[in-house]
């Protein structure tokens, strides 16, 4: 799946139940980048050993022997030189293994991007969005760590104790042994308090957030609390909160207080255990002074890291855990938007067939029965019927959101379903009922889904007809206005209009549009009405509709109840026969009527 | 907006000796605790040096002079500083994590406590995100630079002067050699350290772009497919994802060069001193002990160097916070009590608007020129459409902002006279959207009351018409609600906000109808509480409700922050104006509501 440039392979198909596995597939592209981080790191451990060693020829063969020659300068220059090199080696390293890290999470970034918008949009009705965020950010957050920080880092400590071992192996068998007797002790200990400290550490970070939204609900709730003149009693509940979380810290605290001295002391006792033996030996001559100086610093080496160790392994559990969690998203299937068997040229007609469609969501549940009509190019078709009656669901499967799970739905005479879905969507353009904008200036909105470049003059003239022009204009940053959070907050009407003029700079063969005005004033509603009046010029249109005076122009008429059309005709027709349409039509009259009675009671 | 921009972070802040000292004074209360954690510190640090000093003499007194008893004492006072070290070591991490942890607490307790005391108006211009970070992530960075990070300076500080101060006392010259390393090292530290936390933050602030990014991607999602815009939209996240990449990756490798530099330049020191040692040993000057100890010494002194790196470019940081939150602190209320009030047992009585005018911004006036009267044990509507100004007549009412002009008085007395406790306890609230506070319904019916007993809390939620509704939870009312009352529908939440204000007992009950639909029987009950609370006290309403309009003694029809009509239903139906427009389109709408006419419509009687 090279089809874009931001992600190179498939990450769906790097899953694994194991999840090591799966967090090394990953990876893929940047595994030669990653060993080569752990290469580095060995040359890097190797080359600091190896300065200890050479420290000891230093106090043996020059201090000791008493040769200050060109052997002197020489051995200086190895030194320095070593340490180049393993300065070198180990910046190589860190910087093979950030880019490896930070390339794959890109990556990562990208293809669950993309991903979560391609997947079927019945996944995203069926999700919670924080649940996705949180998958999105924290936990890929979570991967970058386990590849940056805690695998390497585990790594390191593995390499230094092996590399250091070997070498104190090479200058004395004895003495090695000596030197690791308290290691398992050591990472006992570690793996125990750490597990203590991210227990500890959960409950205070829960606690953080009780607080965070205790504070929240009194911000938010400040008019209340003013107006029971409350203020005493806020202070009194966030307070309890906030010497909780002081509680907790104290707890937290309290173990890591424990954990360091004692690890301090196991470490520490068995460090001078190593240099009391090593002392002996060299004091019995059985090891050289240069031998016991560079056994005494590489000891340290492998000694205190160790106590670290703990910490890691317990975080790579976070890592994992958030691999689960990332993997299950990224195995789910993308809807193709490409792929179909009918090519289409140029756009569709607008002819609309619905043949004996059933659709539901959840089994034997239909919210769609049989539905049966047909739809000419250029006209309009009016949904009625009350919530949940299935008007919605059926204007959901012109643009495949659903697919219906039998019967065919054809346009221009050519099943839906073979269309490919970018296609398809181009063709229509939708209007709700509370539009959704994105927190990007007014100008951006209104050119959202226009795949080509914009001119001012066209948004204009499609704010214009949209009748919004005037109110972006009366914006100090007039277009170029920041919608949303950072921005303007717009009513509803206006987010109406702005999605219009969207709708008209986009010029679809097929509108579906939720006329629900009931939210909005007289003036208002007119200005809309007119607006959309301009928009469904010339184009198949679909109308769910909430008031029986925006469907009477309707070429046909669909009466939903239940899922099933009760009644279809035009308003003439449907006004001939007894049904729930003209029972709507009698209760608007007689709303009518009994207004005129109540003004004319007040006027007695 | 352009309020937003003032609220746009500054990262970097400059220490002042006022800022200095405020800083100080949070540490003061406690200053028995930073005796102690710098006592421990200290202890820590010198001993780390003194303890590299017996490894040396582990050399030199024991095996160069052949003395196994050397070797022996040695390790055994190696051992006991161990192990006063540890417990120095539990000293300081206890005395300065729970120290942090006070401090925390302590600013978060001064913040929240002021912000009760500020008025609405702060909280209308102040986006809550901006007041939560006060609170959480700037109290934080602010904590720790007062506790951890004066702990790691003074640590890094002692450490490396006692450990000069070692070398001085083994070898004068070279600790000369080291001497000069120093500054070196630190200035490279610092820069680096600066460096590495800039491209942090930029990392951190493109991480918080890219979860807004994820929120519109899913939140837009339908939008997003319907306009066919994936490929735009990955292509624009993408760019997002490389400008991350690019901080976040160079933020890395700058650290992961910070380290192998300080150390290659130490080392190149070491090797000077080695060179310049081991001709001083032939010559007696310098012994093999005292190189080891130079050799431990130059290598780990990279440690201390980094730390102190470390809280500098973090201190930058901190100040910014810092100054963040006394901004907040110094915050004074825009409406408070005047230097003389009057004692007022009581805001019964007539209510008089006298031209009253308010504004935010002098060209934007949001109110102008209100006059009118209430008499005691009125009902007065007000209504409009939205944005005209009503729910700023109510926030008047209750002192929440002050009239920029003219007065408003209660039985004759200006209330600016009065105490804004005195006022505001005496009125009951219900809200159109009602906020309950995380807890049991009886938890929040009894906000109305704080002492009042059980008996009183069902007393109350029975004459709001809450009692049965209430019952049908499992917990009755112990029932949790939920944060900010999720848990509840909205009607229930207005009958729950009815009770507390039948409990509180108000002079003065002000109610902003719900213009969302609730279904019948509570609305009838909502009426009905209303009607109880109304009972014999005056009463303000943002009316939308025709039966509650119709009630009313006097109808304000506010329109633009004026008044447009003022009079009774029949008075204002037979005016035929703005009223009247305003009421035929509620019954209509009303109507076509009741008779619920997509949902199977019964045959209409009437």
């Amino acid at each position: 799946m090279s089809e874009n440039n931001y992600y190179d392979i498939n990450l769906s198909k790097t899953v694994s139940e194991n999840r090591l596995l799966g967090l090394w597939r990953m990876m893929k592209g940047y595994h030669w980048l990653y060993i080569g981080a752990t290469i580095a790191l060995a040359v890097a451990t190797i080359s600091r050993t190896g300065i200890y060693l050479v420290l000891r020829t230093f106090i043996d063969d020059i201090v000791i022997a008493g040769n200050f020659g060109r052997d002197l300068v020489i051995i200086i220059l190895m030194f320095i030189g070593l340490a180049l090199f393993q300065g070198a080696s180990s910046f190589a390293s860190g910087w093979m293994a950030s880019k490896t890290a930070e390339s794959a999470t890109r990556r990562l970034r990208n293809f669950l991007f993309d991903h979560l918008q391609r997947l079927p949009y019945a996944y995203h009705a069926e999700a919670k969005t924080g649940d996705l965020i949180a998958r999105a950010t924290s936990d890929i957050d979570a991967i970058n760590r386990f590849y940056s920080d805690q695998a390497i880092g585990i790594g390191r400590i593995l390499l230094m104790f092996i590399v250091n071992f070997v070498a104190i192996l090479q200058l004395n068998t004895r003495l090695a042994l000596i030197s690791v007797v308290a290691i398992p002790v050591i990472i006992g200990v570690s793996l125990f308090f750490f597990r203590l400290v991210s227990k500890a550490y959960e409950a205070y970070q829960e606690q953080e957030a009780t607080l965070s939204s205790r504070l929240q609900e009194s911000i938010t709730g400040i008019r209340v609390v003013k107006a029971f003149a409350r203020q005493g009693y806020e202070s009194y509940k966030f307070d309890q909160e906030n010497w909780q979380k002081f509680r907790l810290g104290k707890r937290l605290l309290s173990i890591h207080s424990l954990f360091w001295p004692i690890s301090d002391i196991i470490c520490g006792a068995q460090m001078l255990a190593a240099f009391f033996f090593g002392a002996l030996m060299a004091l019995d001559g059985e090891i050289t002074i240069g031998t016991y100086m560079a056994f005494a610093s590489l000891v340290i080496w492998i000694i205190w890291p160790m106590r670290g160790l703990g910490r890691l392994i317990v975080q790579t559990s976070t890592g994992m855990v958030s691999y689960n969690r990332v993997a299950e998203l990224i195995k789910q299937d993308r809807e193709p938007l490409t792929e179909g068997e009918y090519q289409a040229e140029g756009a569709v007609k607008g002819e609309i067939v619905f043949n004996h469609v059933y659709f539901e969501y959840e089994e034997n549940n239909p919210v769609l029965k049989d539905i049966n009509f047909i739809c000419n190019p250029g006209d309009v078709i009016a949904l009625l019927g009350s919530t949940g009656s299935g008007k919605t669901t059926l204007v959901n499967l012109l643009p495949r959101f659903y697919d219906p799970i039998s019967g065919v739905v054809t346009l221009d005479g050519v099943d839906i379903t073979q269309y490919p879905r970018k296609y398809l969507r181009s063709q229509i353009g939708i209007v709700e009922q509370e539009p959704f904008l994105f927190s990007r200036s007014i100008r951006e909105n209104i050119t959202y889904g226009v795949h080509r470049k914009v001119s001012d003059d066209e948004v204009v003239q499609a704010a214009k007809f949209a009748a919004v022009h005037d109110v972006i204009q009366a914006f100090p940053k007039g277009y170029n206005t920041l919608v949303g959070e950072r921005g303007v907050t717009l009513s509803g009407g206006q987010k109406q209009r702005v999605a219009i003029a969207r709708a008209l700079l986009k010029n679809p063969r097929i509108l579906i549009l939720d006329d629900s005005t009931s939210s909005v004033d007289t003036e208002t509603e007119t200005q809309i009405r007119s607006a959309l009046e301009h928009l469904m010029q010339n184009r198949t249109t679909f109308i769910i509709a909430h008031r029986i005076q925006s469907v009477m122009d309707a070429n046909l008429i669909l009466v939903f109840d239940e899922g099933e059309i009760v009644q279809k005709g035009t308003h003439q027709e449907l006004m001939q026969e007894s049904g729930m349409y003209r029972d709507i039509f009698d209760i608007q009259t007689r709303i009518e009527i009994e207004l005129e009675k109540e003004i004319s009671s007040v006027n007695v | 907006m352009s309020t937003f921009e003032e609220f746009e972070e500054k990262d970097y802040g400059k220490l002042n000796t006022h800022i200095m000292k405020r800083l100080l004074s949070l540490l003061i209360p406690h200053w028995k605790w930073v005796v102690g954690f710098l006592a421990c510190i200290a202890i820590v640090s010198s001993l780390e040096s003194y303890t590299t000093f017996l490894g040396a003499r582990i050399i030199d007194a024991g095996i160069i002079a052949g003395s196994r008893e050397a070797i022996i004492n040695t390790v055994m006072l190696y051992g006991s500083l161990i192990i006063i070290q540890s417990a120095a070591v539990f000293g300081f991490i206890y005395l300065v994590g729970v120290l942090a942890e006070r401090v925390r607490y302590d600013l978060r307790k001064n913040m929240f406590n002021h912000l009760q005391q500020l008025s609405l108006s702060y909280f209308s211009q102040t986006p809550v995100g901006w007041i939560m970070a006060r609170l959480t992530s700037d109290t934080e960075r602010l904590s720790d630079l007062m506790t951890w990070g004066i702990l790691d300076i003074t640590w890094a500080v002692i450490n490396i002067t006692t450990a000069g101060i070692f070398m001085f006392i083994i070898n004068a010259n070279l600790a000369l050699i080291v001497v000069v390393m120093l500054p070196i090292l630190i200035v490279i530290a610092f820069r680096f350290r600066t460096r590495i936390l800039y491209h942090y933050r930029r990392s951190r602030k493109m991480n918080s772009k890219i979860t807004g990014a994820f929120n519109e991607g899913i939140t837009g999602v339908r939008v997003i497919k319907a306009l066919s815009r994936e490929d735009d939209n990955l292509e624009e996240f993408a760019d997002l994802t490389d400008d991350m990449y690019e901080a976040s990756f160079k933020a890395a490798w700058l650290s992961a060069l910070f380290l192998p530099t300080v150390q290659v330049i130490s080392a190149i020191g070491l090797g000077i001193v080695l060179w310049r040692g081991g001709l001083q040993v032939q010559v007696g000057t310098m012994t093999i002990g005292g190189i080891q100890a130079f050799v431990s010494y130059v290598t780990f002194i990279m440690w201390p160097i980094q730390d102190l790196a470390r809280v500098y470019a973090q201190m930058q940081n901190a100040v910014a916070s810092a100054e963040r939150i006394f901004n907040l602190i110094d915050t004074e209320p825009d409406v408070k009590n005047r230097p003389k009030t009057v004692d007022t047992k009581t805001i019964e009585g007539d209510i008089r608007f006298d031209n009253v005018h308010f504004f935010y911004q002098k060209d934007d006036p949001v109110i102008k020129g209100l006059t009118f009267d209430v008499k005691k044990g009125e009902m007065v509507a007000l209504v409009g459409p939205t944005g005209g100004g009503k729910t700023t007549i109510v926030n008047l009412l209750c002192r929440f902002y002050e009239p920029t002009q003219g007065t408003i008085s209660f039985h004759g007395v200006d209330y600016m006279d009065m105490k804004l406790k005195d006022i505001q306890s005496r009125i009951g609230m219900v809200l159109q959207t009602p906020h309950l506070f995380s807890g049991s319904i009886r938890d929040n019916i009894r906000y109305g009351k704080l002492n009042a007993t059980d008996e009183q809390i069902e007393e109350a939620a029975q004459l709001a018409g809450a009692h049965d509704f209430i019952m049908t939870f499992e917990q009755g009312y112990d029932q949790d609600v939920g944060e900010g009352g999720n848990l509840l529908s909205v009607g229930q939440k207005q009958l729950i906000s009815i009770a507390r204000a039948i409990l509180a007992q108000p002079e003065l009950f002000i109610m902003d109808e719900a213009t969302s639909s609730v279904d019948t029987l509570t609305e009838a009950l909502i009426q009905r509480g209303m009607e109880r609370l109304m009972e014999g006290r005056t009463s303000f309403v943002i009316a939308h409700r025709l039966s509650t309009i119709k009630r009313a003694d006097k109808i304000i029809v506010i329109e633009d922050g004026h008044i447009e009509e003022m009079g009774n239903h029949r008075e204002l139906i037979q005016k035929q104006g703005k009223y009247y427009n305003l009421y035929t389109q509620q019954f209509r709408q009303e109507l076509e509501a009741q008779y619920d006419i997509f949902n199977k419509p019964e045959p209409v009687e009437s």
